[in-house]
């Protein structure tokens, strides 16, 4: 593990007395922020599900979860943090380590890591290294290595900066998917994380670690997609809670995560039965793409639509903090190591819709995602949420706004910053655009 | 039956009162500090025109930036509705309406019934927008009002950052050290202004009919530059500024209509 000592590359000096008061009057604010966001959430469904109950706790940052991580470390356990959707977490797990994502959805710690970076970078990295200079985020804090997969230029260096604090383990990403050669590196970055990781937690993966690993993601993709099939239909529940029930597995136990969404799904069956629905099933149904949301702070958008006037459902996305974190499975024919592994190399490069691919015909896997959920979800219109900055994301929008025009499903460009100042406005945009599905629904 | 729109404005409250589909009058104030006050002025006059009273209203629709400031009405309609509503009943074969306001610009693309199908707005800063030609008439020290016949007698066009007020402001002053003509510099200012925009209506696609609406319409300088940088005809109304009140009585005339179903 790496010393804190060491001359630092990138972070400039500060005090500790600074660094002190920056955290805990963040931490207050965060604690504040998480719990109204919370109360807003139950407020738009009075008859929120019983088994949410457990998901705002767990989305408590500074909770139960960090207590329960500080205790597996106590026992010897180490913690591996990754920024990435790609990082191998079944890896992880058959190693008896614990993964958990690090990405900062901090509003004010981006404004710290603009001392390292120019504001021009991504607010997620901007954020992400704030938080790591006053050492806000519990997770990133307990995370004892971190993989640091290169997709976007902002991940790609936030991984290299966060080195000053942290071992961190690269994995290169061919940018073209479906060339042969493609697979075969990717394969083999797979492999050697596999090697890393045995080698840093000293247990050896075997295949019948790796099965149960395997097998334990699966069964959390199949609740996860009951949970989507539930939300095609006539509204059961807010998207802001179902897309806290799926971000919270980024670091929640994954076990006891199954189980919780299970339950979940059981209850709104039952509520699908009493047609109880959360809204008027003419609520217009909208779909969020772009940049990741993550929690607390950037809820900011989900918060706008489903308390707006008029009020709009989220019933999808498209996000790597959100349906992309389990829509795929790992899809093993024999269950031997190397088919282990290659299935996993496939899972986490052939099925990502990430815009840091492109081929010759550009990224039509995101373009085909997104036609199909459009469809299946029974979308009228989608948000495309992208942070200045966020460069790939902002690149394909008019590739998305073509093909979207192409099926008369109106989709409306929702810039903004890691900021609350701009709230009135980005209410005026999403209202209008609400407005505007509603209208074209009576026609 | 009458209705009234209301379009609570950044730097002013318009008030249109309309009758079976007719405008019967107009009021307008500046909003202020107290933007409540504002619209109450703009509705008394408009009801002191059209010789009403307030009972006789059937139903009110609010708009507008501020239009959580505004006095109880019936409903709100977003801007971009109300815009699309009054482009098209000011010109039926409108299908592309351009709002230019204090302090922010937006563009619309409908359909045959008003109903809006995208939208476009500027990008949180007003060199886009009606606040910029003001305090580029400042640096050049003339009169709001001057500065598009001004720009009219310029014989070239000298170019000019309008990505931001500020910058905008330091160019016009660097163009008035090297004693750059003011009609020259005026020019520069709406051909900026009108870059802005016409990229942003671009984004949306220009289809004809284009309708110009908002205070800023019914400067003929802004008007001139838009249209040299759209290259398509563009039509104004009579009283472009009261476009979203208008649309805000419209809305609001046929959602009376729907409640009494």
């Amino acid at each position: 593990m790496k010393n804190e000592k060491v001359e630092k590359k990138y972070i400039p000096e500060i005090p500790a007395k600074e660094i002190d008061e920056l955290k805990s009057t963040i931490q207050a604010s965060s604690e504040k922020i998480m719990a109204e966001n919370i109360e807003r959430m139950k407020k738009t469904d009075p008859k929120r599900p019983q088994a949410m109950k457990y998901f705002d706790e767990i989305s408590n940052l500074f909770g139960q979860r960090q207590r329960e991580l500080a205790a597996e470390k106590e026992k010897g356990k180490k913690i591996i943090g990754y920024m990435c959707l790609f990082a191998p977490t079944e890896l992880i797990l058959a190693a008896d380590a614990i993964p958990v994502r690090v990405n900062s959805g901090w509003y004010d710690t981006s404004k710290i890591g603009d001392r390292v970076v120019p504001v021009e970078v991504c607010p997620v990295i901007r954020s992400t290294i704030g938080a790591k200079m006053i050492g806000l985020s519990p997770f990133l804090e307990q995370s004892d290595a971190l993989i640091s997969v290169l997709t976007c230029d902002g991940m790609t260096k936030l991984g290299e900066i966060l080195s000053d604090y942290k071992t961190i383990w690269e994995m290169n990403i061919p940018r073209v998917k479906d060339a042969p050669h493609s697979l075969r590196f990717w394969d083999d970055e797979i492999i050697n994380m596999k090697k890393q990781i045995e080698q840093f937690t000293g247990n050896k993966i075997t295949r019948k670690s790796l099965k149960a690993a395997i097998e334990q993601s699966q069964k959390a993709t199949r609740v996860f997609r009951r949970l989507q099939d539930l939300r095609k239909g006539n509204p059961i529940i807010m998207g802001r809670d179902a897309m806290l029930v799926n971000q919270a597995y980024l670091w929640d136990d994954k076990e006891r995560w199954t189980e919780k969404a299970s339950a979940l799904c059981d209850e709104l069956e039952k509520r699908a039965e009493r047609k109880d629905w959360v809204c008027p099933p003419d609520t217009p149904r909208v779909l969020v793409t772009g940049t990741p949301m993550f929690w607390p702070d950037s809820w900011k958008v989900p918060n706008l639509v489903e308390e707006a006037d008029p009020k709009g459902i989220i019933v999808a996305d498209e996000l790597c903090s959100g349906e992309r974190i389990l829509n795929d499975p790992v899809g093993v024919d024999e269950w031997t190591m190397d088919d282990m592994l290659n299935a996993i190399g496939e899972r986490y490069l052939m099925a990502s819709t990430c815009p840091c691919f492109t081929s010759s015909d550009g990224n039509e896997d995101r373009i085909n995602w997104l036609l199909n959920k459009v469809k299946e979800s029974n979308v009228q219109g989608v948000i495309y949420y992208v942070t200045r900055g966020c460069m790939l994301y902002a690149m394909e929008y008019t590739r998305v706004k073509k093909a979207l025009d192409k099926i008369n499903i109106p989709m409306y460009y929702l810039d903004t910053e890691y900021t609350r100042e701009d709230v009135g406005q980005m209410k005026t945009r999403v209202e209008a655009f609400l407005e505007m599905l509603t209208a074209r629904a009576d026609m | 039956m009458i209705t009234l729109g209301l379009d609570i404005g950044t730097q002013r409250v318009k008030a249109v009162i309309l009758k079976d589909g007719a405008v019967v009058s107009r009021g307008q104030a500046f909003s202020g500090f107290d933007a409540k006050k504002a619209a109450e002025e703009a509705v008394a006059q408009a009801l002191n025109l059209a010789n009403l009273n307030r009972q006789d209203i059937a139903y009110s629709v609010a708009t507008g930036s501020s239009m959580e400031n505004a006095p109880k009405t019936d409903s709100t309609v977003s801007m971009m509705g109300a815009d699309a509503k009054a482009g098209v009943f000011f010109f039926p074969k409108a299908r592309t309406i351009i709002d230019i306001g204090a302090e922010e610009a937006r563009a619309i693309k409908c359909d045959e019934k008003g109903v809006m199908m995208d939208f476009v707005i500027n990008e949180r800063c007003a060199a886009g927008a009606g606040a910029f030609i003001e305090s580029m008439a400042r640096a050049l020290e003339v009169k709001l009002e001057v500065m598009g016949p001004l720009s009219l007698k310029a014989e070239r066009a000298s170019p000019i950052n309008a990505s931001c007020v500020i910058f905008g402001e330091s160019d016009v002053v660097s163009l008035i050290h090297r004693q750059e003509s003011k009609p020259e510099i005026a020019r520069a200012v709406f051909d900026a202004m009108a870059d802005r925009i016409s990229s942003m209506v671009h984004r949306l696609g220009v289809n004809p009919d284009v309708v110009l609406i908002g205070g800023v319409a019914k400067d003929v300088g802004f008007f001139a530059s838009l249209k040299r940088k759209l290259g398509v005809e563009i039509l104004v109304p009579e009283f472009p500024d009261y476009a979203g009140a208008l649309g805000a009585a419209l809305a609001a005339a046929s959602r009376a209509k729907e409640t009494q179903k």
